[in-house]
């Protein structure tokens, strides 16, 4: 009972936090980059505007390009109640690191036939660039992974993330760590993969996908980047330094919160950096980000035998 | 109720035997159904057959005619397995083939074709039943001949190519199959399996080597192992699609099911060096076969690399089991050998239904050609669905069949990497590594057949005009294959149970690998689950009716279907970046419409897929032979008596040895 209690509120928690890091991550890049930006809380309004509007569906499009956005946000809503983010406990043990890859390996998949299923130049070709890369990244995934699971001893993402283990605590870690990372700007289309604040054809890989999604359906796939790179980043501050806690009372669950809030924040701030200070990568350059990706797992993994 | 078993058994063959016969019978259809019936009769008496030898794991089967004279035919759980797959394949096909050569009268002949197919099933079945290393050639040669002849039986120009080039193949491999037999068996083929494997555990080393060595490219040429894969990518494709299925579902794990038994029950057991041999060519194998299944533009060739991937991975699979047997890991040996043979099971039954399906597209579209598809989604709705589950689980997704193969081979490996000495390690991070960047690939295969296939606007006139559905049961084979798949990763651990790999099954639900519990139908509800509330939530929030209907956003200009993405430029970037492997062959050619103005131009562009193998292997060995044999055409020259005189010298040469 008490399980399901946690699960429902980190649900709940990640849910509500997810907008704010998107627009967190627009202000404070837009303030780097001298502008004044929106409030990082305008995404909220806007997700709730677009749900409101019409759908306007392609005439193209089959049964796929309805059943898409609800498989890739469910994908995500999968993460989000297996994976021990809040609480320690808050992960199923039966869910390990080969199904996460698999199923986030799925919502890319259906991401992609929601836009070739649109018919359009720009949906084929993010979805043709989105497939190279979710096809290329798998390897430094499961590599990765496996450096982790090979110190926690176990592959299930409850002895991995949910048991306080860290890049501090076992140093081993910190080359997958640094693979992780490149992962995450991978998968969810941020510099120097994709550009997430453009829409010109030549440079666009995610919103080109989803360009013909309008109303409710662009609000959930919207809403469903978002989450990912939440989750993302709180697995990420977790492998630092924000634990999971375990007990389930006021003051904890307050403790957690706030931790999820600093993480995010954080976080937030960090890619909007990152992102100011580097340059998209062009993207038939991208086996050398993707190979440095797999050979820094790699070498983690092997670092991690060794150690 | 061993009786029973027995007669079915008997029953199987027998059926599968008069199947052909009346299939000869005559040119009425009433012929062509009767013989597909008694393939069901018989592929039903097979299950059952297998069925109970699962549920009696210790029991083996014997029919003994006339006991002594005739070879003894036996079934045990091991080949049981391959029994039920053959036989549960065979039954599907069947009914399949009913309406779906009827719409091909004019390019098959149905009678000839029929007989074929059920000299090739019953070549397989012997196959398997087989005591004897004569039993198992003389059926081995009958699958591969009736094969051959169904290969070319729409008797077009390449497929009588394709066939000739299978028909070279399988040949040689037959061949090595049988020298190896003769040298364990010390030149007799009437042996049993079982004195086989007393006189091979006391031969000499270097004759086990030959033997391994020949019995790897036997069985490996006819499984599709790189670099002997060269006739497979041509012969799948050029057969009727139930024939495609069956060749590729299970006729390729037949070859498998030789090479187990031969390494599992006769050799003994293969040093380190064997093991790795297997692992560098399964590897291989799974990485070319996937690239290749990535850049292909023909929907059965697609398949057909498709097949020699998942050959490749099971061989790897073979090779760690083996590498970790000869290394003393009994742990990994168990684990990875049952996923190899769950993946198997899995391989079979998802590429039959792909096959299958494959052969419905491309009567509806009257093309394999990938670019010419495309909008059938939203022409065939109910028959995209099932080809998506299918492509989804060839993809090795969870919650799908092969996904839980994968998973065990992918724990058995992750679970011995820091258990073992730094060699060992090694090899098996790098497999792990290598096997997980095949899997990556495999998945972009599978979703360039479906999405190319299936989804955007129609790419051709014949694609546009699909509007009548398959037939009822063309639709049901497809529908079965795509719910056993699904109850396949259901039940993983059922199966697993059944099928002797109970060390891998903690309850009825859940697969358990060393420490780790995965429970296939945790994963599939919670994701059905989450899509479900995601749905809710939708409807709470949102109307659902408010939308309408638009064209595509066209920046300015009407969009059509020849703006689309096809097949070549969705698999553009991997062909960029593995170039150096796959060597592609573009030829962008520019005129210009008006001489004087170089900008209004027309442009073609050709691009060939090349094989390395045949460009640096085969077609230079071919020449070879060729030059050699016009080198030896030039002692005929049609004078009497230089022949008379070559005779002499051979006598003189014949004797001088002899004496």
């Amino acid at each position: 009972m008490i399980t399901i209690l946690m699960i429902v509120l980190q649900v709940l928690v990640v849910l509500l936090v997810a907008p704010l890091v998107t627009g967190l991550v627009r202000w404070v890049k837009a303030r780097l980059q001298g502008r004044r930006g929106a409030v990082p809380w305008l995404v909220y309004f806007a997700l709730l505007t677009t749900l409101k509007k019409e759908n306007v569906i392609s005439e193209s499009r089959s049964w796929m390009f309805r059943l898409v956005p609800f498989v890739v946000l469910g994908t995500i809503l999968f993460l989000v109640v297996t994976l021990p983010l809040i609480f320690s406990d808050g992960g199923l043990a039966q869910i390990d690191l080969f199904v996460l890859a698999g199923v986030l390996a799925l919502g890319s998949i259906f991401l992609v036939f929601g836009g070739l299923d649109a018919a359009t130049a720009f949906g084929g070709m993010g979805a043709s660039r989105e497939m190279t890369l979710a096809t290329l990244i798998e390897p430094a995934v499961l590599t990765t992974f496996a450096g982790f699971a090979v110190v926690a001893g176990s592959s299930s993402v409850q002895a991995i993330f949910g048991q306080g283990m860290t890049v501090v605590s076992h140093p081993a870690l910190l080359l997958s760590f640094a693979a992780l990372v490149l992962i995450t700007l991978a998968e969810n289309a941020r510099y120097p993969v994709d550009n997430p604040a453009t829409h010109l054809e030549l440079t666009m890989v995610h919103e080109a996908m989803i360009l013909e999604y309008s109303g409710p359906y662009l609000a959930m796939l919207e809403y469903a980047s978002s989450i990912k790179l939440t989750v993302f980043m709180l697995i990420l501050g977790n492998l630092i330094w924000v634990q999971p806690v375990s007990a389930f009372d006021l003051s904890t669950i307050g403790m957690a919160v706030l931790g999820v809030l600093v993480t995010v924040v954080v976080g937030s701030c960090l890619l909007a950096l990152l992102e100011s200070s580097m340059a998209k990568m062009r993207f038939f350059r991208m086996q050398e980000y993707l190979s440095v990706a797999f050979f820094l797992a790699f070498a983690g993994l092997i670092l991690t035998l060794i150690v | 109720m061993s009786f029973l078993v027995q007669n079915a058994l008997l029953g199987s063959l027998i059926f599968t035997v008069l199947s052909g016969v009346i299939a000869l019978g005559g040119r009425s259809l009433l012929f062509h159904k009767l013989a597909q019936v008694l393939l069901v009769v018989s592929g039903t008496l097979g299950i059952v057959a297998s069925f109970i030898l699962f549920l009696q794991p210790q029991a083996v089967l014997q029919i003994s005619l006339a006991s002594s004279f005739f070879p003894i035919l036996q079934l045990d759980l091991f080949g049981a397995i391959f029994y039920a797959l053959i036989s549960l394949v065979s039954v599907l096909c069947a009914i399949y083939a009913i309406p779906y050569l009827q719409s091909y009268q004019s390019t098959y002949h149905l009678r000839s074709l029929n007989a074929l197919v059920a000299a090739f099933v019953l070549g397989m079945q012997i196959v398997i039943l087989s005591t004897s290393p004569f039993m198992f050639m003389i059926a081995w040669e009958v699958m591969s001949m009736a094969s051959f002849f169904l290969v070319m039986s729409d008797r077009s120009h390449d497929s009588i190519r394709a066939a000739l080039l299978y028909l070279i193949m399988t040949h040689l491999g037959a061949a090595a199959i049988l020298i190896a037999f003769l040298l364990l068996a010390q030149g007799s083929l009437f042996v049993d399996f079982s004195t086989l494997a007393d006189m091979s555990w006391t031969a000499p080393v270097w004759m086990l080597w030959t033997a391994f060595s020949l019995f790897f490219f036997g069985f490996g040429s006819k499984a599709g192992l790189v670099p002997f894969h060269v006739w497979l990518p041509e012969a799948h494709p050029s057969a009727p699609s139930h024939v495609s299925a069956l060749m590729s579902g299970v006729m390729l794990k037949v070859a498998l099911y030789g090479f187990l038994r031969v390494l599992l029950f006769i050799l003994p057991p293969i040093g380190v060096a064997a093991s790795l041999l297997i692992l560098g060519f399964g590897l291989l194998t799974a990485l070319y076969g996937v690239l290749y299944a990535v850049v292909d533009r023909d929907f059965k060739r697609t398949l057909a690399f498709s097949s020699i991937e998942n050959i490749g991975l099971i061989f790897t699979m073979l090779g760690v089991a083996f590498f970790a047997s000869s290394q003393g890991l009994q742990a990994l040996y168990q684990t990875t050998l049952v996923a190899a043979v769950f993946f198997m099971i899995a391989h079979a039954i998802f590429k039959s239904g792909l096959f299958l399906a494959s052969g419905l597209i491309v009567r509806a579209v009257h093309s394999r050609n990938l670019e010419l598809m495309g909008g059938l989604a939203k022409r065939l709705p109910l028959f995209s669905v099932l080809f998506c589950v299918l492509c989804l689980a060839a993809a090795s997704l969870p919650p799908f069949g092969p996904f839980f193969g994968e998973w065990m081979f992918f724990q058995g490996l992750l679970q011995s990497f820091s258990s073992a000495t730094p060699l060992v390690s090694a090899v098996l991070v790098l497999t792990f590594a290598i096997t997980a960047l095949v899997g990556g690939l495999a998945i972009f295969a599978m979703v360039k057949l479906f999405a190319i296939s299936m989804l955007a606007e129609p790419r051709s006139a014949h694609a546009r005009e699909v509007h009548e559905p398959p037939a009822a049961s063309e639709l049901f084979c497809v529908t079965v294959f795509a719910l056993l798949i699904v109850a396949l990763g259901l039940y993983a651990p059922v199966v697993l149970d059944l099928i002797g790999g109970g060390i891998l099954t903690a309850s009825r639900f859940e697969l358990i690998v060393g420490n780790s519990t995965v429970q296939p139908s945790l994963i599939l509800w919670l994701l059905l689950g989450c899509v479900l509330i995601v749905w809710i939530l939708r409807r709470l929030t949102s109307r659902a009716s408010f939308e309408r209907m638009y064209h595509g956003w066209d920046c300015g200009q009407p969009i059509d279907a020849s703006m689309e993405y096809t097949a070549t430029a969705f698999s553009a970037p991997i062909r960029f970046f593995f170039r150096l492997v796959l060597r592609t062959k573009k030829a962008v050619q520019v005129e210009p419409v008006v001489a004087s103005n170089t900008w209004i131009a027309t442009r073609s562009m050709t691009l060939n897929l090349r094989s390395i193998w045949m460009d640096f292997g085969y077609s230079p060995l071919g020449r070879l032979l060729i030059g050699c044999a016009d080198q030896v055409k030039k002692i005929q020259n049609g004078n009497i008596r230089f022949y008379l005189l070559l005779i002499f010298v051979t006598l003189i040469l014949t004797l001088w040895i002899a004496l």
